[in-house]
């Protein structure tokens, strides 16, 4: 079988909830040996969150944890205690990178803190991910995911028009800080294959949001000011939204036009032609003065098709045309099940369900799910015995005192 | 120049608008060093403003200015057979392409990669497109919106709706195209990592439809685990889970845990509404929005947004203000950890960038030089594969660069 890249990498996971988790499932899809480390007695809120499976709660049945923990191990250990906290040195000793999401300065106080794993393992890698950074006045502030897209400004340039700020929707700040925490867990193994040390690298949720809207940063730098909501609209093309579809169901299809080749493909798919030569609409920025009327123009149409055949037809004419996806459309989408992206692994609780896999394909080493999530504690005795070297005995006796499960 | 996590790493950039150019710039601002590639008529970004005095140049615009940070700038007309073979020279001496071209067109672009890995075996491409570069959507023309769409985001925003006559609705700006750099920048270090070991290339299929798709919270596991098809309409299932307005504007709060509503009621004064049975829980006070949602709205127009974020925060309830631009580039948290940077453009001026994604201890980060003008480095960058300057006056003249 092919080497998977990150294949020989251990990585031991102090996350919890979705941050963390989102930037460990990233190493486990290139191949690392992720290990979570996980408590008895404060139960990730991924395992306590519904949907459960077939509506059954318990830890081993939510999706949550199970969509953002495939491929990983579980040790479920007691940190609290001083043999449990030498037990996570010993893991960090034989590991490459170190992931943790706690509150700041919390890890320092359970005694796993950079500079101390630095004396166990030289060349670490350590990700912190938190809120507002692990430095700054506010570090100590609850930073949680939904918060940190208003934090960040998200908000305030997003929305319908004529409406209040609006959330987006998802948790954003959350995995955002997750995959930029990967990418600098990345970044730091080829610095350490370069020069052989090791880093420690501070995510903060707010900042790694910040970067991603430099349209509206941008703005202000230059002209002090920041660009009003604007629902789905776009400040250069036309149409550019999202239409409703045939039927009361809440069925809905984008459409974009970027090119006047775009422009004019559209007026004739729709069975239209004079549009095209329509003075209202003769270029983007006459379409852009005539929005509503172009919109209307265009949900008529759509509100007497399927999203679908919207978008065959338009496709065919080479314009930019989708349905907006649900949940239900993507598990069920024969685009995504042919390119492998549905994952489906057996898991002894809840058997084979569909989860969201792998965004990227690489050609020589093919990236594929392990395993399922794990059950909670699955892989102490693994971890415990085959990595770290104890015994049968010592490990009933770490069992029987609760540091270990 | 100081040693980065990406010092050494050579990257072609054939990328236009976010995407590519994003995972071009986080590849350079962390020490790679990146050529970018523009065709004649220059990255789209350039057309996209903000621009100054909203007057579009394209040398100007704040999009193109942010997501060019410390490249070196080329223009080749890839439509043109000896812009394909100057881009196959410069491949030759490059760690990873990346470019964000739609796979139907990369192949007429001389982006066939068992092509380029003959001229250099251990070269990594990594593609960035709507729907991956197979499957049966494979062809189909997309932008951000379409993205942000078909990953099934969009259809969740904004989220706790009560208007079912408005559609799904975007984040603003980018994100589709920006989440599809970050993953791809994860799956292409990935890939160098192999490289490393191995010497071996490859090519990298990164979907921006897959990245949407794998950030949906429990979301799509709602579907596939509880058979509950979700979307933007409906309620928050907890509560506190809301925006609050206060006299100078507005303010997000939300409450997880139980002990911080208690917090909150003491913030609050301990109030006699608040021990009713109808807001026993979090679930239970979801159910009683209406009733609920007013009661905090009256006592959050008492405040000013920094005065009740600060006075939440220090009691360790989760507030945060609903930001403007204005209130980022003052805030004194950022302006500690010295986010913002100041950054000179020929023709642009001096201006404000948003800064580092992440801090490192040390080999992080950093600004070198700002986004290229056009087909400013050709000189230099088409020196180093022998070109001359003859030829390059022949080739200005041909329409290759």
């Amino acid at each position: 079988m092919a080497r998977r890249p990150l294949e020989g990498i251990r990585v031991t996971d102090f996350t919890w909830a979705w941050a963390g988790p989102y930037c460990t499932l990233q190493l486990a899809h290139l191949g690392a040996e992720v290990i979570r480390i996980e408590s008895q007695k404060r139960t990730c809120v991924t395992r306590a969150i519904p949907s459960f499976a077939d509506d059954v709660p318990g830890p081993n049945r939510a999706g949550y944890f199970n969509q953002y923990n495939q491929g990983k191990k579980s040790l479920l250990l007691d940190l609290t205690r001083p043999e449990g906290v030498e037990i996570a040195k010993q893991l960090v000793s034989k590991s490459d990178i170190v992931v943790q999401n706690f509150s700041a300065g919390a890890i320092d106080r359970m005694g796993l803190g950079y500079e101390v794993l630095r004396q166990v393992k030289p060349d670490i890698i350590m990700i912190s991910i938190c809120g507002y950074g692990q430095t700054g006045p506010e570090r100590q502030y609850m930073g949680y995911g939904p918060a940190s897209v208003p934090l960040a400004g998200i908000s305030s340039l997003s929305g319908y028009r004529g409406f209040g700020p609006a959330e987006v929707g998802i948790s954003y700040g959350d995995p955002n800080a997750g995959i930029f925490g990967a990418f600098a867990a990345l970044a730091a193994l080829a610095y350490r294959q370069r020069t052989g040390r090791g880093v420690h690298v501070d995510v903060a949720l707010w900042e790694a949001l910040l970067v991603l809207q430099p349209e509206g940063l941008m703005d202000y730098a230059m002209n002090n000011t920041q660009p009003e909501r604007d629902g789905n609209r776009d400040r250069w093309m036309a149409p550019h939204g999202c239409f409703k579809c045939k039927g009361d169901d809440d069925k809905w299809v984008t459409i974009v036009c970027g090119t006047e080749a775009e422009w004019q493909a559209l007026c004739r798919a729709i069975g239209r032609p004079e549009l095209a030569t329509d003075k209202r609409f003769a270029d983007a920025t006459a379409r852009k003065a005539n929005e509503d009327a172009l919109e209307e123009l265009i949900t008529a149409w759509t509100k007497e098709r399927d999203r679908w055949e919207v978008t065959e037809i338009l496709q065919k004419a080479g314009v930019a045309a989708f349905p907006s996806m649900s949940n239900k459309d993507l598990a069920t989408d024969p685009h995504l099940a042919a390119r492998g992206y549905l994952v489906q692994k057996e898991h002894p609780e809840v058997g084979r369900r569909i989860h969201a896999g792998i965004p990227w394909q690489l050609s020589v080493t093919p990236c594929e799910v392990q395993a399922a999530a794990p059950l909670r504690g699955q892989h102490t005795d693994y971890v415990m015995r085959e990595i770290l070297g104890f015994s049968e005995t010592e490990v009933q006796k770490l069992k029987e005192i609760h540091v270990l499960y | 120049m100081a040693e980065q996590l990406l010092s050494g790493l050579r990257v072609i950039e054939c990328g236009q608008m976010v995407s590519a150019p994003y995972l071009g710039k986080l590849l350079a601002d962390f020490g790679a060093e990146v050529v970018k590639v523009e065709e004649p008529g220059g990255d789209p970004a350039r057309r996209r403003g903000p621009f100054p005095g909203d007057i579009p140049h394209p040398e100007k615009s704040g999009l193109f200015l942010y997501l060019n940070t410390n490249k070196l700038g080329v223009t080749l007309n890839l439509r043109h057979p000896t812009g394909q073979a100057l881009l196959h020279r410069l491949c030759a001496q490059a760690d990873i392409l990346i470019h964000n071209y739609r796979p139907t067109e990369m192949a007429e672009l001389g982006l066939d990669f068992a092509r380029l890995q003959h001229i250099n075996p251990g070269l990594i491409m990594t593609t960035i497109s709507y729907f991956g570069c197979t499957g049966p959507y494979r062809d189909y023309q997309a932008y951000e919106l379409t993205g942000t769409n078909a990953g099934g985001w969009a259809f969740l925003s904004p989220g706790a709706s009560d208007h079912p006559e408005l559609p799904p609705l975007k984040a603003f700006g980018h994100q589709a195209d920006f989440q599809g750099g970050v993953h791809a920048a994860v799956a292409t270090l990935g890939a160098y990592y192999h490289r490393c070991l191995t010497g071996e290339g490859q090519h990298v299929d990164v979907s921006i439809q897959e990245c949407i798709a794998a950030i949906l919270e429990m979301n799509f596991i709602h579907y596939t685990y509880g058979g509950r098809e979700t979307s933007r309409l409906g309620r928050r299932s907890i509560f506190p889970w809301c925006m609050l307005d206060c006299q100078d504007g507005k303010i997000f709060l939300i409450c997880v845990e139980e002990d911080q509503w208690q917090r909150l009621v003491e913030l609050m004064g301990n109030p006699e509404w608040a021990s009713l049975e109808i807001f026993r829980d979090r679930v239970a006070r979801g159910q009683h929005y209406d009733a609920l949602f007013p009661l905090l709205q009256e006592w959050a127009a008492n405040w000013k947004v920094m005065d009740l974020y600060r006075a939440g925060q220090e009691r360790r309830i989760c507030f945060a203000p609903v930001n403007t631009m204005a209130d980022l580039f003052a805030s004194a948290h950022l302006q500690a950890r010295e986010f913002f940077v100041r950054l000179s453009h020929q023709i642009a001026g001096t201006l404000t960038y948003p800064g580092a994604p992440f801090k490192v201890s040390e080999a992080g980060w950093a600004v070198h030089r700002p986004a290229p003008l056009l087909g400013q480095h050709n000189g230099e960058v088409y020196g180093r594969i022998g070109v001359s300057q003859a030829e390059l006056e022949s080739l200005r003249q041909q329409g290759v660069i």
